[in-house]
């Protein structure tokens, strides 16, 4: 047991490294992951909100509004979709999906404005929203809004993986190291234990029989040391196979 | 009676082959497992499913979509879900007169059989069932579809497949999609518009002063569609919409509509028109109610009038509190009224068959409705689609389909107005009624002055 504690330190060490290896690894991960989907999500709501201007400018022209709202309907089937709206060039509501009525924030907005735009509606939570304009917007505009509660569940569930993956990873590092340890503090606690005995009583011809002897490393090499000098009392010569390193 | 037609489909042999969606999904899971091996095998193997016999699968395969014995027309219904009610009555009108038919020899010898698939009033499923009549059943035409987000759906299908002339004859909705270009050529419909019946309902309620009118509409192609003719009408008048409030589809009676009701009292309408179907507009007028909104709710035809007064009323003590302020409009003539000569027949019809949709279709129990506007409608789609049919001749062929439709001219359906058809007129029906309740029933609304002004 005593023998653990030499080390304690490298336990600790191992510990340090693998710790900060993870926090570092998780770390930019995160940032990689919440950075990297972010705009991804982005660009995927204005691509969708692109695609459904490119395709409702002819219903628009035709004033088929049931057409219209059949395809906006479609696209709300996409995931972190939570809601679509069309506005004609005067602003006024020609197709969307929100139960039970529009939303104030949105009746209030600007709707020609395109640029992405963070909202926070009540009961409904919060979404980043971006537009596109039909026929360059003078046909009107389509706003879609992207759940960000999706969003973020999307990237945490992400970086969750990662995490846990490299978090797995330590475990086994750790409980390996501690394995490694232990198998190298075992064989120097049985030295030890063999050293105290022959100081007890160095002359009992049992101890020169010991396995430990018998081993072919530096544990072997400094048990027949500690025999020899136990017996010889001081050191005066060394058994041929004591003589050193390998 | 036997009418319908193809061998060893339901239970008692009547009503033809029942293929449910499970059984469809199992089909077609199959299917896509041996394809790569057996595409040989799986074409036989669906001759035989159907119960087809080798000719009629060689006449359909050559397009015909009609055998010696038979004509199958496909139909892509709501038999399961809130809307069941819909589907479920549409069928039963259409049975009663091709019932009527088969046991009288059918059309030029040729029994008539109604091949059904249910959508639960839902897009996607209506998609693949229609991909599976076209492609897999290849039925003689598409028939008695309901709804329109399904059937808005369904067109570009029949566009992409124009040169097959599989044609969707009068389909449950009045909405625009199938009566205007792009999607326009590839559908017959019967029935009314709903432009034409919100501007019927617009106009009288202006003309008794109501002029803030609000909507209630089911968020997608058939509440837009209501939605647009509620504005439409308005903008003749100089007005614009109140207010409106949505519901998604598939909503049921027992839901609230409590905040859709208090965005509605915001804007302080003078009427509401409902845009959906029975379920959520039964429960929209409850919760009106029941917040003191005291104002006319009016409902389109697609509602399903017999199913929202049974919800309004059942088990009430006071229904009449729920139902004094309803208008219904309606797209066939009151099925009361047995003075005129196609009511008459349809009631005699209607009791001496009392069609029931396949118990294979039949997932949750629904107590049809001995009369209603819904079956009323489709025995009429039913009696014109026998006469197009029999316009065809000896060998029916998709392919003069068209013409034998254009050839209804002036056509005496037994109702008072008379049906036209041509390459302009794709709609053969322009009148619209007006019913409020009295008495636990739906009667004509002679004076809305008095009623509502």
């Amino acid at each position: 047991m005593r023998i653990r504690r030499l080390f304690k330190w490298t336990r600790f060490g191992i510990f340090a490294v693998f710790g900060l290896i993870v926090l570092s690894t998780s770390i930019l991960c995160i940032y990689t992951v919440d950075t990297e989907l972010s705009a991804e999500y982005e660009v995927n709501t204005q691509n969708i909100a692109k695609t459904i201007a490119d395709s409702s400018a002819g219903i628009l022209l035709n004033q088929n509004l049931a057409t219209l709202q059949s395809l906006v309907d479609q696209f709300l089937e996409v995931q972190g979709i939570r809601y679509i709206y069309i506005t004609s060039e005067t602003g006024e509501f020609l197709a969307h999906t929100f139960v039970p009525g529009i939303p104030e924030e949105i009746l209030e907005s600007e709707h020609s404005n395109t640029a992405p735009v963070e909202r926070s509606l009540p009961g409904m939570g919060d979404f980043i929203e971006v537009g596109s304009p039909i026929l360059a917007g003078v046909a009107g505009t389509v706003h879609v809004g992207m759940d960000l509660d999706v969003v973020a569940l999307k990237i945490q569930r992400a970086i969750g993986q990662q995490v846990y993956l490299i978090s797995v990873m330590l475990l086994i590092a750790v409980l390996a190291s501690i394995w490694f340890v232990n198998l190298a503090a075992k064989p120097l606690g049985e030295l030890l234990a063999y050293a105290v005995e022959l100081a007890k009583d160095g002359e009992n011809d049992e101890l020169g029989e010991r396995e430990l002897l018998a081993r072919d490393d530096e544990v072997g090499h400094l048990a027949r040391l500690f025999l020899h000098v136990s017996r010889q009392g001081g050191g005066r010569g060394l058994p041929a196979n004591t003589s050193g390193t390998e | 009676m036997q009418c319908s037609l193809e061998p060893g489909a339901s239970p008692d042999g009547k009503w033809g082959p029942l293929v449910t969606r499970k059984s469809l999904m199992r089909s077609g899971l199959a299917a896509l497992l041996v394809a790569p091996f057996t595409a040989s095998a799986l074409v036989a193997g669906r001759g035989q499913e159907s119960g087809g016999s080798e000719a009629e699968s060689s006449d359909r395969a050559e397009g015909r979509g009609a055998t010696d014995e038979e004509i199958v027309l496909g139909v892509s219904a709501a038999f399961s879900g809130p809307s069941r009610g819909l589907g479920t009555e549409l069928y039963r009108g259409a049975m009663a007169y091709f019932n009527h038919v088969n046991e009288n020899g059918g059309i030029e010898g040729r029994r008539v059989s109604l091949r059904l698939y249910d959508d639960g009033y839902q897009p996607d499923p209506c998609v693949q069932n229609t991909m599976r009549l076209m492609l897999e059943d290849k039925v003689f035409s598409l028939f008695g579809y309901v709804g329109t987000p399904t059937v808005t759906r369904v067109l570009p299908i029949l566009k992409k497949f124009q040169d097959e002339k599989i044609f969707l004859f009068f389909p449950f909705t009045g909405a625009q999609p199938q009566r205007e270009p792009p999607y326009g050529e590839f559908a017959f419909n019967l029935r009314a518009s709903y432009n034409q019946e919100t501007a019927g309902l617009v106009d009288n309620l202006v003309q008794v002063g109501r002029r803030r009118i609000a909507v209630f509409y089911q968020i997608d192609a058939y509440g837009r569609s209501g939605w647009a003719g509620v504005r439409a009408a308005l903008d003749k008048h100089g007005e614009r919409l109140a207010g409106e409030a949505t519901y998604s589809r598939g909503e049921k009676f027992t839901g609230s509509m409590r905040k859709q009701v208090e965005i509605l009292q915001g804007v302080a309408p003078d009427a509401v028109i409902c845009i959906g179907a029975y379920a959520a507009c039964a429960a929209f007028a409850r919760d009106a109610v029941d917040l003191g909104l005291d104002v006319p709710i009016a409902n389109l035809s697609f509602v399903g009038s017999e199913n929202l007064l049974k919800l309004l009323t059942e088990g009430q003590d006071d229904a009449e509190r729920y139902t004094r302020q309803l208008i219904n409009s309606q797209v066939v003539p009151s099925y009361e009224d047995t003075s005129i000569p196609a009511v008459q027949e349809y009631r005699d019809l209607m009791a001496r068959y009392d069609p029931q949709v396949p118990a294979d279709l039949v997932e949750e129990e629904y107590a049809p409705f001995p009369h209603s506007f819904g079956s009323l409608e489709g025995f009429l789609n039913a009696k014109l689609m026998g006469e197009i049919l029999r316009r065809l001749g000896p060998n029916p062929d998709r392919a003069g389909l068209e013409e034998a439709v254009f050839s209804i001219e002036d056509f005496d359906l037994g109702i008072s107005e008379r049906v036209s058809f041509g390459p302009d007129r794709r709609q053969g029906l322009q009148s619209v009624y007006h019913t409020v309740v009295e008495e636990g029933r739906f009667v004509p609304l002679d004076d809305w002055g008095v009623r509502f002004g």
